[in-house]
């Protein structure tokens, strides 16, 4: 009787369903679950249960294991055995998750199950609502984890990160990606390129949808344009200083145009830092070692060479004479004539800040110390030559205390300030001495020498040797009479001896005897 | 049938009886003291559930076993056809065999979980166990030929008498002995028909010719008379004593037999019914064993 009292519902029902089947409860609800002869089919739990349905059809999850897939659904999912019997009886500690089709690995293989599968993470209504379900989690990482790049990258996160660590994206590979990355980009920190924005309030790191159609989406376009945008026509990625195609560079639209002998150097003479190392060029000495070390300073600025030199060639300057006149070293005369080598090279190196414009500073001082006038001091040559002709002495030769008369006048420097040393060199020398004897022959074998001078000019002047200043008055034997139309040779006869061949003036005590016999 | 073949063969019934009673108890054992919630995580859920491989067979063999034990006792009771099919004693034996070793295995068939309409079936099946343990207690008092065939009062009183002959006759009891056997003769014929009033009043009979019995047993053993005869005059005794008691009783016991038939097979009958809409339900279902 007691057994009558019970509900009709529970009259056929082998035992009380499960909480979660409670709802079908009723002889009503049999057919819901049950086959008519075909016992408890698939169909029937899957007609509810549309989320295996789902999966299965997905061909994901564990109910589309080898484990799972070959088993009816009542083989693991029984019931009728009272309302709290566990229709899933899941044991957390031994499952494999590998028949989830989602392998555990790293962190995940080491976190609580409740960490991953609770209903914040599950994304269909139906199933969020299901306390403690296994179910409704998909195997995308954003469905637990925060997207970091906030729906930039899609949702396979698993192709560049691991289980392990997020960061660094170690499956990452960015030959992959639109843009491959060779060269120096393989060194570079990826925050470089990928800069931390702002997006929706949150800092995100950009890696997509950037700019790369060209160089200058990231690197600063240091030719400003001058070269456009084709920057890997000349550069490579492994380094900017590492150029390709040289050859075709058209230097003409740098700063620096290359003419002249610029046209033929090499590269790397001028970009010795490398090519893409921009040389200072606004001074010559930038590039090119001062030949003249630091003759051309002044005030501690370098002239540049440019007011001298173009890029033709170091050879070639643009010095003119009229820019030397503007100098402290005018150059006139023969100076204007002679070449630069012969003033500014003298040793093996161009020289051209000479120590003083003193013409012994060039010239040979041919005279030594034989000149020892007062105007001559410092060895001040223009006071007698001047640049147009060495010879063209403008001296005038009374200032020495010997006056050029007569036929001095007419005669060569050199006819008297010349004179050949033991080498037989030639050489001029000038002494304050004016006897006639330095320069002239003493015919007279030294007779009228009288305390070393000669003294010819008691009887000679300049024009002529005649002499016409003689006075035989003035001897100790004046003539007279027959004597005065007597030639000399009749009494001064020509004596050859030691002394040579000379004409006896001296004839010494005067006795008749001596001539006349 | 000889009476030690005859006991060979009850005992035999009665083995195969309690082999199948603790074997599935032993082997079951854990499986059926799970709790409903936990059994189907148990290994031995997919064989003894009641759907099991063994489960579902100890339901259908225990059931078969049933059928099988009430129809062809019925039918060898009530069909005159099989009237002298075999000493009627043997069919009860048999049915008694059947209808009680069925119940076990749909016993087990349930594992022990009564819910439901079945559980009609099964709570009946129970009654009519027990019924059928009372209508044997029942059945027994009123004596039978080997045939089965219910002696009359005069029959009975008859066979008394002989016992009291033998008595006499064989081992020389005198009256003061045989005046102790006739106790029951003070007693009027048994009129009440309470079942609980005749179990008491049997007891009752059973402690008094215990102590009657040990009684004579000292009188026999003062008069020195062998032990071998003894236990003859003793178990004459007995018989005598139960046949006084059956005589006085047989009036109420007929009583009370009739009534137990009222019980006994309407509870029968709703087993059966409800048995069948079980295993008509569970077919409809598609759990057919292993057909």
């Amino acid at each position: 009787m007691v057994i009558f009292t019970l509900p009709v519902d529970a009259q056929v029902s082998p035992g009380d369903l499960a909480k979660p089947h409670a709802h079908l409860e009723g002889m009503s609800n049999c057919t819901k679950c049950h086959n008519i002869g075909g016992q408890v089919r698939n169909q029937e739990c899957l007609t509810c249960h549309t989320e295996i349905t789902k999966l299965q059809n997905e061909k994901r999850g564990y109910h589309n294991s080898n484990e799972a897939a070959k088993k009816n659904c009542f083989d693991c999912h029984s019931d009728h055995h009272g309302r709290n019997f566990r229709i899933i009886n899941f044991n957390e500690k031994n499952f494999d998750h590998y028949k989830t089709g989602f392998v555990l690995t790293g962190k995940h293989s080491k976190i609580n199950c409740a960490d991953c599968h609770k209903s914040e993470f599950i994304r269909d209504d139906k199933t969020k609502k299901r306390v403690g379900t296994f179910m409704g989690l998909r195997s995308i990482c954003i469905d637990c984890h925060q997207d970091e790049h906030q729906s930039t990258l899609g949702n396979k996160c698993e192709s560049c990160h691991s289980s392990e660590n997020f960061k660094p994206a170690s499956k990452f590979n960015h030959d992959r990606a639109k843009y491959v990355l060779s060269g120096s980009h393989l060194k570079v920190e990826c925050i470089k390129c990928h800069p931390v924005e702002m997006k929706n309030g949150k800092k995100y790191q950009k890696f997509k949808d950037l700019s790369f159609s060209n160089c200058n989406s990231c690197h600063k376009d240091i030719h400003k344009g001058r070269f456009g945008n084709q920057c890997e026509n000349c550069h490579v990625t492994d380094s900017f200083h590492s150029i390709k195609n040289l050859e075709k560079f058209d230097h003409g639209k740098t700063t620096y145009p290359l003419i002249g002998k610029h046209v033929s150097v090499k590269c790397i003479d001028c970009h010795k830092g490398g090519l893409n190392v921009k040389p200072k060029y606004e001074k010559c000495v930038s590039c090119h070692l001062d030949y003249h070390n630091g003759e051309f300073i002044k005030n501690d600025s370098q002239t540049d060479c440019s007011v001298c030199h173009d890029v033709s060639g170091f050879n070639f300057t643009s010095f003119s004479i009229e820019r030397h006149s503007k100098t402290k070293f005018n150059l006139t005369g023969s100076h204007l004539a002679i070449p630069c080598i012969t003033c500014h090279k003298k040793n093996t190196k161009w020289e051209f800040r000479l120590d003083g414009n003193a013409c012994v500073n060039c010239h040979q001082n041919f005279h030594g110390n034989s000149i020892t006038l007062k105007n001559y001091k410092g060895n001040n040559c223009e006071a007698c030559h001047t640049s147009e002709k060495w010879n063209a002495v403008t001296f005038e030769h009374k200032l020495t205390g010997f006056e050029l008369l007569g036929v001095h006048k007419k005669q060569d420097c050199s006819k008297c300030h010349s004179n050949k040393n033991e080498n037989t060199n030639k050489i001029i020398s000038f002494t304050a001495k004016s006897d006639c004897i330095i320069c002239h022959k003493d015919v007279h074998a030294g007779q009228f020498i009288k305390n070393g001078i000669a003294d010819c000019q008691r009887c000679h002047h300049f024009d002529n040797w005649k002499p016409d200043r003689f006075d035989h008055i003035k001897t100790s034997f004046q003539l007279e009479g027959a004597h005065l139309k007597q030639p000399c040779y009749k009494c001064h006869k020509t004596i050859v001896d030691e002394k040579g061949n000379y004409i006896k003036y001296k004839l010494g005590e005067v006795k008749c005897a001596v001539c006349h016999s | 049938m000889s009476k030690t073949l005859h006991r060979i063969f009850i005992f035999f019934l009665i083995l195969i009886g309690a082999a199948t009673f603790f074997f599935f108890a032993i082997y079951g054992y854990s499986y059926y003291l799970t709790s409903s919630e936990e059994r189907f995580f148990h290994e031995l859920h997919k064989f003894l559930k009641p759907s099991g491989s063994i489960g579902h067979g100890l339901g259908i063999i225990g059931s078969l076993m049933m059928i099988l034990g009430v129809s062809s006792y019925m039918i060898r009771k009530r069909v005159r056809r099989f009237v002298r099919l075999g000493f009627l004693k043997y069919w009860l034996e048999i049915h008694i065999f059947l209808c009680s070793v069925g119940p076990i295995l749909v016993l087990y068939h349930t594992t022990f979980k009564f819910g439901g309409i079945v559980a009609v079936s099964f709570w009946s099946m129970i009654a009519v166990v027990i019924s059928g343990v009372i209508g044997r207690f029942i059945y027994i008092q009123i004596p039978r030929s080997i045939q089965g065939q219910e002696y009359s009062l005069d029959e009975l009183k008859s066979l008394n008498q002989d016992y009291t002959n033998r008595l006499k006759a064989e081992f020389g009891l005198d009256d003061v002995l045989i005046t102790k056997l006739e106790h029951f003769n003070k007693i009027e014929i048994h009129k009440k028909t309470n079942f609980f009033s005749i179990s008491g009043l049997i007891l009752k009979d059973h402690y008094i010719n215990k102590n009657l019995i040990g009684e004579i047993k000292k009188e026999l053993i003062s008069r020195k008379i062998k032990s071998g005869n003894i236990k003859k005059i003793v178990k004459l005794c007995n018989s005598k004593l139960i046949l006084s008691r059956r005589i006085i009783l047989l009036h109420s016991v007929h009583t009370i037999f009739r009534y137990w038939h009222i019980i006994h097979l309407p509870f029968a009958i709703i087993m059966l019914i409800i048995m069948l809409v079980h295993v008509g339900v569970t077919v409809i279902f598609g759990y057919k064993w292993i057909f």
